[in-house]
């Protein structure tokens, strides 16, 4: 086991920490048993904010819970600053990056989603909104670039308190595209780093389905979806095999394709020689006017690679999108039924996605095991999700719903 | 009013038409955007069908089995005596044709001076030849040629493979007519036969059906060949003793909708192949009843009556052949197209000798629309032959491997072999070959080694070779040495080795593909084309190639004048069998047929292919169609329905698949799709019970000992520690997953965290109060057994990390209480003589001073800030 480069502590010899192994071990093995109120509270406070209460805190959750006021406990464990810092950081930090690590810096889709929960806003803006959040100006931090990760690193490092010092501001008065094509986490330069990065850019609708859906292509393929907008990029027979195309690939590109359209003025410029991770990479947008040289529209070049692996594929000419999934197995997201079911850009297609059913569900799935350290097991926890999906359906807010999964699992 | 039902699509002509052709036919010089590129269509053209001379065999029936046969298996040189050719064209005729025809093992033997007319190879005059080959061959269009379609439906084909000759002919005609390239290739537009949909029939999986029916009989009559137990086997194996190999060898050659159709019979009434009885009519009567009966025992597909149809067709029985010229192929030396689709030869159709057939050896399989897949074999030539590169290349000193290829994988290398004209994988003349995404290319030439390396590659980067069908170009020259050309464009840069002749080429070698002949190099994939030319192809010509495509493709016309007031109207498909296991159906567009007709305003919305009386499941690509044809988008090449295409999965074959178009909304006929509402999926099963608890994670870890310590975590040494360690902290909550590297982790930052409260005065009082001598040795600080400065830290360490950080005593009851901590750390011996202090100055007072005293009080507030009090939660 190689343990770090790590230097000693002073005095501390070898002898002492297999000494205290022993301790530890024992220590470990008297697993807690909880019951009462001050232990519930305890667990709620442990479990919301990652770090134990301060004894008046605990006195005052303690009286809440007594009083039959748990949600009111949860919500004083929701002011403890580490319940930003810790518990959502880590919370929202695998969303960021394509390999899904929460060993990931802080950074702007992490900071937004934080101060959208903070504020109590409506969740749904994660995906649609023209909102950022960044330092508070007079901390004198690194101001926030489109091309690093620096200021949010600082913030990271110098243990910025989120409860006061994150402020609310807007992509587009600090990036290179318009508020009309904001939205949300998806146009955050962290989510662009991770999935508009090279590729086709349909990594940064996958990833979208994945951390604010629940799910992967996989339990969507239909391959009944109508294939008149799966581009030319896709082979329609695999190593010389079409089998593999109609039974496989064409499932998840019949609807992927034409809402990852929604993409197709976005690109993450890089110097792919000098700076392959794209560390002082940033987003473009081909706002209107602009015309990219291979496609000769707005539409980013990506969206016309490898056009030669079928040519009578679809040729993406804006940034028109379709939700094909509205009908077949895929209606079972739950899509609402008072949006249209198309539009253009990036914006409109996040509310399609913010206003599903599956994406409500998502977000109350993910906390529920944020909070409960676990999965839902049975058919009791599936009705507690449902029922806190309805809950947070009534307003979208994020809070509501660690609360009301830290008073589930507040143990007795 | 011209009602004509026949229209001409006419490929775009590269280079102007040759003189003293055939009669040229007049075309009005309309547009029609195919998958070809811009083909001319008119429907002014009406074709010439019936005017040629009956190619007559050697006897009135023609049948090649019954009549007295050439030899055909040895080349006689014949020397021409005759007036000189009167013109250039004469001379063409001779040189391109005639030479290729007149010996014993082509036509001469019949069909020369005095023999059996037309004497198109007669050897007194060739401009007595030349006037009678006229009318046997369209030099527009030479595949179309009567001397081409005679051979290639089997009238004395010298080779194995009827298709094969009718390419080798083709390729004669060809290069008299001035090269490929040149020609205008008229396609005519035919009405099909209207049929309703609906009665096709799916081949049941089971084969004791064919086996009762007509397996009898193919078993019975042509087994001496057409099975693999025969002594000379000749695929396909539909006669084989193995009913469920005869039966899958058999389907692609039966029409389940209509037995005459069927290959099987069209080969014994229409080709007079080895019909057994000496009457073929009625031998293919017998199996046409067979075929019947076994079609009677398979049940229809129900159409859906709502649905709005358009009238049905066959890919091979009604298509008309869209492809067949404008390939660049001037000085092509070898070509192979896969057209045989059986056997274990592949066929150099290139016309020029000798012919450079290759021998399919190892695993290997015939792909549908032409092709082979090469999982594990090759395709090799005779040294002997493959000497016709060495000889026509080196005469040049340049050439161009051209190639349609689908790599199985991107996986492999070696390079492994696609094209290799070699020695084995130490020596070789040149090679196409494959390392991951790229594709290699290697030469020798007087500046290279006898392997020809260093290989010139695509960039790694590009990651241009793709597991998809390709376009691969490898040109070489002396001056730009090797380039390839991956779907029409160059992605090499400059070759180093550029500069080199090709004196040193080896002539022994053998042209092998998907392997080196030494069988080590083994390439997976298909090989659709193979084109070697000894000249290097330009830019524009690897493009012309290129967008002409590759395999057969046709044009599907499916009639809607029964639903829209408009006579002779068809929605028209470039349709071709894209892989062994699909079609592609491209551009469809609208067009009457009727030159007079109005459109006026038809809605069409929601189209499908239909395939053996249902909607094909998979491939929809017009289904959310929603455009109106009208008299403003209506042209002389009718109207562009959509520019895309899509591939429908293959079910029976191209003889028997049966195609249709259905309509949500064509004109006033509509039928609303409804789609069935999916049921709601049941509840998930129960998951097995996990731990209530779990641990705190790195982050949670982190910020709990700053809160409980008093340290910040920004402090430098902490969060250098921190950084160090993170990863090795636990990543989850899951108490399962709980290992002893994250325990290892735990404790390196609790005795930083320790270290740095004990090392700081104003934190140490804070947390221990006030009073305890940090700054004594051992004795004097801790004092002897039970003493109250012991007991001062144990309790503080006790009330804040067990309890809470800023608890003046434990009010959990969830927690250890402090007579077991305090026995733990400090005993005294007599409750635990193994307790931590006791073993921390085990030594003293040898190196017991004031050091030692911090010592041991960041040992005790390590071993409980790292333990589960703290882990747990």
């Amino acid at each position: 086991m190689k343990l770090s480069r790590y230097s000693s502590p002073k005095g501390i010899g070898k002898k002492a920490p297999s000494a205290i192994l022993l301790l530890l071990l024992s220590v470990l093995l008297s697993q807690p048993s909880y019951g009462g109120s001050r232990e519930q509270a305890k667990r709620m406070h442990d479990r919301l904010a990652g770090v134990p209460p301060s004894e008046t805190v605990l006195n005052n959750m303690e009286t809440l819970v007594g009083s039959g006021d748990a949600l009111g406990a949860a919500a004083v464990a929701m002011n403890n600053p580490t319940f930003y810092s810790v518990t959502l950081k880590n919370f929202v930090t695998p969303w960021t990056n394509e390999a899904q690590t929460v060993f990931a810096d802080l950074n702007d889709y992490t900071a937004t989603v934080i101060g959208i929960v903070r504020d109590d806003y409506d969740f749904r803006k994660i995906l649609y909104d023209d909102i950022l959040y960044v330092a508070d100006p007079s901390l004198g931090l690194t101001p926030y670039s489109t091309t690093n990760n620096t200021h949010y690193e600082q913030i990271e490092a110098q243990n910025i308190d989120m409860t006061t010092d994150l402020v609310e501001t807007t992509q587009s008065s600090v990036s290179n595209f318009p508020a009309s094509a904001a939205a949300g986490v998806t146009t955050t330069r962290a989510a662009a780093k991770a999935f508009f990065i090279d590729g086709t850019n349909r990594a940064m609708f996958r990833f979208t389905l994945m951390n604010q859906l629940c799910t992967d292509l996989e339990p969507l393929k239909d391959v009944t979806r109508s294939s008149d907008r799966i581009r030319q990029d896709v082979s329609r027979s695999p190593g010389g095999d079409s089998r593999i195309f109609m039974n496989n690939c064409s499932g998840c590109h019949t609807g992927m394709d034409p809402l990852t359209q929604a993409f197709a003025y976005y690109d993450f410029a890089h110097d792919v020689t000098t700076d392959p991770e794209g560390n002082n990479g940033e987003l473009v947008y081909n706002d209107v006017g602009a015309v990219d040289s291979v496609t000769g529209t707005q539409v980013q070049k990506k969206y016309h690679n490898n056009s030669d692996n079928f040519k009578p594929g679809y040729v993406t000419l804006d940034d028109r999108w379709d939700n094909y999934w509205r009908n077949g197995p895929n209606s079972l997201l739950g899509w609402d039924t008072g949006l249209p079911s198309g539009g253009n850009g990036a914006k409109s297609m996040g509310q399609e996605l913010a206003n599903s059913d599956a994406f409500a569900s998502c977000q109350v799935e993910k906390v529920f095991k944020a909070v409960c350290l676990r999965p839902a097991v049975d058919a009791t926890d599936r009705t507690q999700i449902d029922t806190m999906t309805t809950s947070f359906k009534s307003g979208y807010n994020l809070k509501q719903v660690f609360a009301e999964s830290a008073v589930y699992c507040i143990g007795g | 009013m011209m009602n004509h039902s026949t229209i001409a699509i006419k490929a775009r002509a590269v280079n102007t038409m040759p003189v003293n052709t055939k009669p040229v036919k007049k075309t009005s010089s309309l547009f029609l955007k195919t998958a070809l590129g811009t083909a001319t269509l008119s429907k002014k053209f009406i074709a010439v069908a019936a005017a040629i001379t009956f190619l007559g065999g050697c006897t009135a029936g023609g049948g090649e089995d019954n009549a007295s046969l050439p030899n055909t298996t040895t080349t006689v040189a014949t020397n021409y005596t005759g007036p000189a050719p009167t013109t250039a064209d004469v001379q063409q005729f001779k040189l391109n044709v005639w030479d290729n025809l007149i010996s014993e093992n082509r036509c001469g033997s019949c069909h020369s001076t005095d023999g059996q007319t037309p004497t198109f190879v007669q050897s007194d005059d060739i401009n007595t030849a030349y006037s009678v080959v006229n009318p046997l061959v369209d030099l527009a269009s030479p595949g179309d040629s009567r001397l081409v379609t005679k051979v290639a439906s089997g009238h004395n084909c010298w080779l194995s493979s009827n298709s094969a000759c009718g390419d080798i002919m083709t390729a004669y005609i060809t290069a008299w007519s001035g090269g490929s390239g040149s020609t205008t290739n008229a396609i005519v537009l035919q009405a099909p036969t209207l049929r309703d949909p609906g009665t096709s029939k799916t081949f049941p999986a089971d084969a004791s059906n064919f086996g009762a029916t007509i397996h009898p009989i193919l078993a019975a009559n042509c087994a001496s060949c057409h099975s693999d137990s025969a002594a000379t086997p000749q695929a396909p194996f539909f006669a084989s003793a193995d009913l469920d190999v005869a039966y899958d060898a058999a389907k692609n050659k039966i029409s389940l909708d209509n037995a005459e159709n069927s290959r099987l019979v069209i080969r014994l009434r229409s080709e007079f192949h080895n019909c057994w009885s000496g009457v073929c009519g009625d031998d293919a009567d017998e199996l046409v009843t067979a075929i019947e009966a076994f079609s009677a025992g398979i049940s229809t597909t129900a159409i859906d009556p709502n649905l709005v149809l358009s009238k049905a067709l066959t890919l091979v029985g009604d298509g008309i052949v869209a492809s067949g010229g404008g390939r660049y192929e001037t000085n092509v030396i070898a070509l192979y197209q896969f057209k045989t689709g059986s056997g274990n030869t592949a066929f150099d159709t290139s016309g020029v000798e000798p012919a450079l057939d290759l021998t399919l050896t190892g695993d290997y399989s015939w792909v549908g629309g032409w092709g082979i897949e090469v999982p594990n074999g090759k395709a090799q030539g005779s040294t002997s032959n493959s000497k016709k590169l060495h000889d026509l290349i080196t005469a040049t000193g340049e050439y161009s491997i051209e190639a349609w290829v689908a790599p199985g994988n991107v996986t492999q290398e070696g390079p492994a072999g696609i094209i290799s004209y070699s020695g084995g994988s130490s020596a070789r003349n040149f090679t196409l070959g494959q390392t991951l995404y790229n594709y290699d290319a290697l030469n020798r030439s007087s500046t290279t080694g006898a392997n020809g390396e260093p290989a010139v590659s695509t960039a790694d980067a590009d990651e241009v070779l793709q597991a998809t069908l390709q376009h691969v170009v490898v040109n070489y020259d002396p001056i730009n040495g090797r380039q390839i050309y991956v779907n029409g464009t160059l992605r090499t840069t400059a070759d180093p080795e550029a500069g080199g002749t090709l004196t040193g080429w080896d002539d022994s070698f053998a042209l092998a593909l998907g392997n080196e002949p030494s069988n080590d190099r083994v390439w997976q994939g298909n090989i659709r084309m193979v084109a070697i030319h000894n000249r290097v192809l330009t830019t524009d010509q690897i493009t012309q190639n290129f967008n002409i495509g590759v395999g057969q493709r046709f044009y599907l016309l499916f009639s809607v004048a029964h639903l829209v007031n408009v006579p002779e109207s068809y929605i028209i498909f470039e349709v071709s069998q894209f892989d062994s296991y699909s079609y592609l159906f491209n551009q469809p567009f609208f067009l009457s047929l009727d030159t007079s007709a109005t459109i006026g305003n038809i809605s069409v919305k929601g189209m499908r292919i239909g395939i053996n009386g249902k909607e094909a499941i998979a491939g929809q690509s017009y289904s959310n169609l929603d455009i109106t044809l009208n008299d403003t988008d209506y042209g002389e090449s009718g109207q562009v329905m959509s520019p895309m295409g899509t591939i429908i999965n293959l079910e029976n074959g191209p003889i028997s698949d049966q195609f249709f178009l259905t309509f949500e909304l064509l004109g006033t006929h509509t039928n609303v799709f409804v789609e069935a509402i999916p049921p709601t999926p049941a509840p998930p099963g129960d998951l097995p019970a996990v731990s209530d608890i779990g641990v705190r994670t790195f982050a949670e870890i982190n910020a709990s000992m700053a809160a409980v310590t008093g340290v910040d975590p920004t402090t430098t040494a902490v969060a250098t520690t921190y950084q160090t360690i993170m990863q090795q902290l636990p990543p989850v909550e899951d108490i399962d997953t709980f290992l002893s590297t994250h325990q290892m982790a735990v404790t390196q930052l609790a005795i930083r965290y320790c270290d740095e409260l004990v090392e700081d005065s104003s934190l140490r009082d804070n947390f221990f109060g006030a009073g305890f001598g940090f700054e004594q040795d051992v004795a004097n600080a801790y004092g002897s057994g039970d003493s109250a400065a012991k007991n001062q830290i144990v309790t503080q360490i006790f009330n804040k990390m067990i309890g809470l950080p800023d608890g003046s005593g434990n009010t959990l009851t969830s927690t250890i209480d402090l007579a077991t901590v305090k026995a733990e750390l400090i005993g005294p011996a007599g409750t635990n003589a193994n307790n931590l202090f006791d073993r921390l100055t085990s030594a003293c007072p040898t190196g017991c001073d004031s050091t030692r005293t911090k010592t041991i009080v960041k040992a005790m507030c390590a071993s409980t800030l790292g333990s589960a009090a703290m882990l747990v939660q």
